[in-house]
């Protein structure tokens, strides 16, 4: 029989059970959500970035997601700064200004909030990269339709996400030949340029999508897809140890969690 | 500088791709203005590596390429587009106007010409091209050969010199594709260099007076369609065949020039193969 | 014992059009033919395709009359799973009909859908890739093989499901030659080696006068002629006003008839036409 492992094992997180990292990353989405103190929401970010260094995953790629990041990032802290209502008062820089809602002065309420919803996306960021990034997409469609989700469901989810490195050498395709039209795409400081090269690029790439989304349809079809019988899965994946404790340390932490929060501890 | 460059001169030209394919080595090629060019090979062999260079598209790893006399390596494609127009296989790649006329128009007035110039220029290209009855119409809206057609007329809006086609008859027609190649013989009556990108080789032997072979990134072969068609076992090396007719008169024993249309293989078949008096297939032209 | 395949006066509209796509259209296919079917572009030749496996009428909205019968199954009624395991259709342009990680995965997917036991759909894939000559490229992503090596895996997609019909819309129009070469090579195995009935869209008339033994000349929505090779390309004015040029060397034959020389029948093939031609010379 032939191989159809096609799991290339480098990393602990490549091992682990598609299900396993589904759920263990839920979890963390759920207690970043949970607390809200910025020591808390640190210490998962700690743990984030363990698994990522586990997982072998290149820095970088956080690295460039920071970079479009930072933005939002600034105006989230700013927005939160100046608006939160808090009580400790520390900087006074005006008089209330209540048609804008700001009070005056910056509050300690007011930076803890905003690092904390900093540090959230954060984490929130870094957690979806590393599920797709360590799980082939086979893989994760069979972790989705064992959690009972509809197949049909996972199928397109997965699939959107299969074709996107098609999507991305279209455009580039498009590019080039727009290129050749006279467009420029580097005119600096040009804006309406710049905004109608964009929207260029994306009138025949959308059309694009759409002829072959029909194509697509078709060609599923024509392969039995939505046939009314329970579907085989090539791929099979069953849980190991590894699975089980890491299940039972993810559910020991979640308990944990909530009971801290029950308790009133990691909120602000 | 040389007071009659070449259209194109390409010289020890390298290409590497970011992934480090290496696409093209040492090719060195001239392309004088006026000529029609084809060229054939498999895919991945270097052909649409070699003529993206000839705008500026892909710029040389190593060696260089001149378009009329002018190096590619700093320039962008927007200016050497006024030089050298590329018609991508697909048309729809290339159009993102509202309207046929907005299509033409787009690339003059990125050019900066005054509004009297850019409508003169849109007019006489929409006749020329017999797209005038559509000249409102959404571009999508049109037939695949009229979206083609649509796309020269924008490569022809920037008046270039030299007009590049990268498989202008792929997925249409007997009649598409004639149509289209009518269009291209209208542009090089016009003087205009042309060079095409096909795997058609009725196509070439009847359309093109100079064949490049490509195969393994280098040049493998460089002639006439006659030079290059008479040599069969070559061509079937690189996996190419010769026009059917041409094979045919091969296999009935004449091999001294290669026949190119079916005319003349039946005015040979008849004046001498099939003649009485023939009794030494191949020897009598 | 009816015929594979029956079109009766088969019409179908495209919704929003206001002429039909295909017009009064009958014809019969028997088990094990090899059927090309040719003409210009707009002729319906796509549409005539989707209907052999109920993409039309079931995944168009338009509206269709006329009987079908393909392998004994109804498109107006049976549901495209089930028609699936009867015709094997290969859409135009191969990119858009792979949308797995891997050729395996893409392979399997059909016989998953059918809900085949796992051991049975593997040594389906296993077969369908050895057919099609891509045995040992399991693992790799669809995207990254060539524009041949993608229509073939297209092609052991669909054989792996078993189909008793293959319906190949212009399967080679967007290759290179040796690419082309090879797909042809696979269409041709499947109808001689496994007796899989052929269905073949083509510009290519080289490819339809080496191959097939049948060809439909479909012009303008309706199927004008029916008929062997050597027929359809003796009708050289029906040929021209459907825009299709034949063969160079049916031209060439062509041209020797009006010279007044006999050529029967029409030397379709470059071997038929050395043969016919050195016949011609020696009497």
């Amino acid at each position: 029989m032939m191989n159809i492992d096609m799991r290339t094992r480098k990393s602990p997180m490549q091992k682990l059970d598609g299900r396993t990292k589904l759920i263990a990353l839920s979890v963390i989405f759920v207690l970043v959500l949970l607390f809200s103190h910025p020591a808390y929401i640190l210490a998962l970010l700690g743990v984030v970035m363990v698994i990522w260094w586990s997982a072998k995953l290149p820095l970088q790629t956080i690295k460039d997601l920071f970079k479009y990041f930072l933005v939002i990032a600034v105006i989230i802290l700013v927005v939160q700064i100046f608006f939160y209502p808090g009580q400790t008062e520390l900087i006074r820089l005006s008089n209330p200004v209540p048609a804008i809602g700001f009070s005056g002065f910056i509050t300690l309420e007011g930076i803890l909030f905003g690092v904390a919803m900093v540090l959230r996306l954060v984490v929130i960021m870094i957690v979806a990269p590393l599920m797709v990034l360590t799980t082939p997409l086979p893989e994760l469609m069979l972790a989705l339709v064992k959690l009972k989700i509809p197949y049909r469901f996972a199928f397109i989810m997965t699939t959107a996400l299969s074709l996107l490195p098609s999507i991305q050498s279209h455009a580039a395709i498009i590019q080039q030949a727009q290129l050749c039209r006279g467009i420029t795409y580097d005119t600096a400081g040009k804006f309406f340029t710049k905004l109608r090269a964009s929207v260029a690029l994306l009138v025949p790439l959308i059309l694009g999508s759409f002829r072959d989304s029909q194509t697509l349809e078709i060609a599923m079809s024509s392969r039995a897809f939505g046939a009314p019988v329970k579907r085989t899965f090539l791929l099979d994946s069953q849980f190991s140890k590894i699975d089980y404790l890491i299940l039972a340390v993810t559910i020991a932490i979640l308990v944990t969690g909530i009971v801290l929060r029950i308790l009133g501890f990691g909120v602000y | 500088m040389d007071d009659h460059p070449p259209a194109i001169h390409c010289q020890q030209l390298d290409f590497v791709y970011p992934n480090g394919v290496q696409a093209l080595s040492s090719v060195n090629l001239v392309i004088e203005p006026g000529e029609y060019i084809a060229f054939v090979g498999q895919n991945g062999s270097g052909k649409t590596s070699l003529v993206k260079h000839f705008n500026g598209l892909l710029k040389p790893t190593r060696g260089s390429v001149r378009i009329f006399g002018e190096d590619s390596s700093d320039k962008k494609v927007s200016y050497l587009s006024r030089k050298v127009g590329y018609v991508f296989q697909n048309p729809d790649d290339m159009l993102f106007c509202t309207s046929v006329q907005e299509e033409i128009a787009y690339g003059p007035r990125l050019l900066g010409m005054d509004h009297t110039e850019i409508n003169q220029k849109v007019e006489h290209i929409l006749l020329e091209l017999g797209l005038d009855e559509h000249r409102e119409t959404h571009p999508f809206a049109l037939s695949l050969g009229d979206r083609q057609r649509l796309a020269v007329a924008c490569a022809l809006s920037l008046d270039p010199d030299v007009f590049v086609f990268d498989e202008p008859t792929t997925g249409q027609d007997y009649f598409g594709g004639k149509s289209i190649m009518n269009l291209i013989d209208q542009l090089h009556a016009k003087d205009k260099t042309i060079v095409i990108i096909t795997h058609d080789m009725p196509l070439v032997a009847e359309h093109a007076h100079r064949v490049v072979v490509m195969s393994g990134g280098q040049i493998a072969m460089d002639g006439s369609p006659a030079q290059v068609f008479s040599q069969p076992e070559k061509l079937h090396q690189l996996s190419l065949r010769s026009p059917q007719v041409t094979q045919l008169a091969y296999e009935m024993g004449f091999t001294e020039q290669a026949i190119l249309g079916v005319p003349e293989m039946v005015e040979w078949l008849s004046r001498s193969y099939l003649s009485a008096d023939t009794t030494n297939p191949g020897s009598q032209p | 014992m009816s015929a594979l395949v029956e079109f009766n006066n088969v019409t179908y509209t495209y919704a929003r059009s206001t002429k039909p796509a295909i017009e009064d259209i009958s014809f019969s296919i028997e088990p094990g033919e090899f059927v090309a079917l040719i003409g210009p572009s707009g002729a319906g030749k796509s549409t005539l395709c989707y209907c052999f496996n109920g993409s039309i009428p079931q995944l168009f909205n338009g509206s269709m009359s006329g009987n079908l019968n393909i392998a004994g199954c109804d498109p107006f009624e049976d549901d495209i799973p089930v028609l699936a395991q009867h015709v094997g259709l290969v859409v135009q342009n191969a990119r858009t009909q792979l949308f797995n990680v891997t050729v395996i995965q893409e392979v399997g997917f059909g016989c998953e859908n059918l809900g085949l036991p796992r051991p049975v759909i593997l040594e389906r894939v296993k077969q369908a890739l050895d057919f099609v000559g891509l045995s040992g490229l399991e693992e790799r992503e669809p995207t990254a093989l060539s524009g041949g090596q993608q229509q073939r895996l297209a092609i052991a997609c669909v054989l792996a499901m078993d189909p008793e019909i293959l319906v190949l819309d212009e399967p080679t129009s967007e290759l290179d030659p040796i690419g082309a070469e090879q797909v042809m090579d696979v269409i041709a195995r499947m109808n001689q080696e496994l007796g899989k009935t052929i269905l073949l869209v083509t510009h290519d008339m080289e490819f339809v006068t080496k191959y097939a033994s049948r060809v439909m000349l479909l012009n303008d929505r309706r199927l004008i002629m029916d008929g062997t090779p050597q027929e359809i390309f003796s009708k050289v004015e029906l040929l021209a006003q459907s825009r299709i040029r034949p063969p160079q060397v049916c031209e060439v034959a062509e041209g020797l008839r009006q010279l007044g020389y006999r050529l029967d029948p029409l030397p379709v093939t470059l071997d038929d036409m050395v043969q016919s031609l050195k016949v011609l010379r020696h009497g």
